[in-house]
């Protein structure tokens, strides 16, 4: 646990200490402002207040900021490592590969949270300007669930995005293959879900279909089913990642 | 302290180490020499536990490698060939964090790191970027973190590769220093740094070692005769027939120097033989200004060992 702490703190530090993070936070934050503007205009212009955390979180950030910006965050973690030989320093020490693994993740989660960070201000902040007669926006429990959905699907992306950076020593190549992987199949599956005609093709979609599933999450449902999904499918892929560690060391 | 029975690593296209044995005994120096791709990176990379081997087994301090990786890694201090580092961090920031990495308890960190720092001589460069530290620090950086620990073994790959004179010799004076307290193992291919260190070489070569000895002994197994050099003050071809008679006495070459002295390169059954020389001279009434047993560098014998074995 002591080791686990200590690499999870290494693994914060060095993600502050790139210039990498604050140029995906600059744009990051610069996307999530613009975002809000925007949904405050659609609600000024008559969208209905259901609308508003689903605009917050399954908008254009979900569809398009995620599957960059998440490969941006994790094309460091081992390919950088590997490059540099600092993995045979660390593997030579009494660590053992999961907890590197796993600091190396949540090192990454608590970055990608900070990422969030804004929107979610600036959802409470809305909130306390409303007079108290207005129905609440956001809606409490839907902007909650919303953030969980979000932070939900941020692990499943930082596990594969982990996964594609422990597969290679060039960072540019983790990025491009967690972006490929991310993005392609959130276009593969929401074109199943939305667009294919056969209908059993449509459910298989809607069953893996994040943005489905953040249109729920947003609307204030959360499904345990999903929530395990998500949990599931990233603990598979930081389990791959460890077996990727201990088997590929040359 | 290493135990080291049969060991195997295949890689896909090749064989790295083949069935390999040695052992290293408790405060031991010992130079691991070998040419490139010989296998001495895959042999300290196994035996700190970072590549699985495909058979055999190594013991660190009494304890298997396989069965017990742990308390293994507790036990050694490990520097990588290429010196890796973290290049955005701060020396202290690094020790620290290896130094809890390895299990230095949280009390006695603070003092423990200081220790090394004074060791490698790394007290003022506490506050630097690693990155913008010269090579010569950064492996003592890297120095400082494997002795951070207090192991019992040191497995040095290479410590001095791109060193320049100066720096080569500080690495190697605080090896000297370290090997007090510390086993060594060390590896490289900078002849004339064994010969300065180490009491025992171990010499690697296609996988497989070949020898095993303290430097003398292998001299002295593979020039069975030795070779004296003479200068005296004599008529050349006199001296030549008078020193080729006598038995167990063979001239191999000769010349008249430029001062009029007389340089004969004599091959001797054995280096014993010199009194012979000097009373030959004594009783011919020569004056002699030099009579010296030729030393074979450690040059040759490696290059003849690994040579002879590569051409079987």
């Amino acid at each position: 646990m002591n080791v686990f702490l200590c690499l999870l703190k290494k693994e914060l530090r060095t993600c502050f200490y790139s210039p990498i993070a604050y140029v995906v936070m600059f744009f990051f934050w610069a996307l999530t402002g613009g975002n809000f503007i925007w949904l405050l205009s659609q609600l000024a212009h008559g969208e209905s207040l259901t609308m508003a955390t689903q605009l917050m979180f399954s908008g254009p950030l979900l569809t398009f900021a995620l599957p960059v910006v998440v490969p941006l965050i994790t094309m460091r973690l081992f390919a950088e490592e590997k490059k540099l030989g600092t993995l045979e320093a660390l593997l030579t020490t009494s660590v053992r590969v999961p907890e590197l693994v796993l600091a190396k993740f949540f090192g990454a989660l608590v970055f990608y949270i900070v990422l969030w960070l804004p929107a979610i201000i600036y959802g409470y902040t809305q909130s306390y300007l409303c007079p108290s007669d207005v129905l609440g926006f956001p809606d409490g429990g839907a902007f909650r669930s919303g953030a969980l959905g979000v932070i939900l699907v941020g692990s499943l992306y930082i596990a594969v995005g982990l996964f594609m950076s422990s597969l290679t020593s060039n960072q540019i190549v983790a990025a491009i293959g967690g972006f490929a992987i991310l993005f392609g199949s959130f276009l593969g599956m929401m074109y199943m879900a939305y667009t294919a005609q056969n209908p059993s093709v449509r459910i298989v979609g809607q069953y893996f279909s994040s943005f489905v599933h953040m249109m729920d999450f947003s609307r204030g449902i959360v499904d345990s089913r999903i929530v395990i999904m998500y949990l599931s499918h990233a603990a598979w892929f930081l389990f791959a990642t460890v077996k990727i560690v201990e088997s590929k060391r040359v | 302290m290493i135990k080291v029975s049969g060991v195997t690593k295949k890689y896909p296209a090749r064989l790295a180490v083949d069935n390999v044995s040695f052992e290293v005994g408790r405060g031991e120096i010992v130079g691991f020499l070998g040419p490139n791709g010989a296998g001495k990176t895959t042999t300290m990379r196994m035996l700190t536990g970072y590549l699985p081997m495909n058979f055999g087994s190594i013991e660190v301090a009494g304890y298997d490698i396989s069965k017990q990786p742990q308390e293994v890694r507790r036990r050694i201090g490990y520097l990588p060939e290429s010196c890796p580092l973290y290049p955005e961090m701060r020396v202290d920031e690094y020790l620290r964090f290896r130094a809890a990495l390895k299990g230095v308890k949280a009390t006695g960190r603070r003092a423990k790191i200081n220790e090394v720092k004074e060791k490698c001589g790394l007290t003022d460069v506490g506050k630097r970027i690693i990155g913008q530290l010269s090579k010569g620090y950064r492996q003592r950086v890297g120095l400082a973190d494997s002795l951070v620990h207090d192991p019992d073994l040191l497995v040095l790959d290479e410590p001095t590769v791109g060193l320049d004179p100066y720096q080569i010799r500080q690495v190697r004076e605080l090896i000297t220093q370290l090997a007090e307290r510390h086993t060594i193992l060390l590896s490289t291919h900078i002849l004339p740094e064994v010969e300065a260190i180490c009491e025992r070489i171990l010499i690697i070569n296609e996988g497989k070692i070949v020898a095993s000895d303290t430097e003398e002994n292998l001299h002295k197994k593979l020039h069975a005769s030795s070779v004296i050099e003479m200068e005296v003050k004599a008529e050349k071809n006199a001296a030549l027939a008078r020193v080729s008679s006598m038995e167990g006495l063979d001239v191999r070459n000769a010349s008249e120097l430029a001062d009029g002295w007389l340089w004969m390169e004599i091959e001797a059954d054995s280096a014993s033989m010199r009194v012979e020389l000097f009373n030959l001279a004594v009783t011919e009434g020569w004056a002699l200004r030099e009579l010296r047993e030729q030393n074979h560098s450690l040059e040759d014998t490696f290059v003849q060992i690994t040579r002879n074995k590569g051409a079987e």
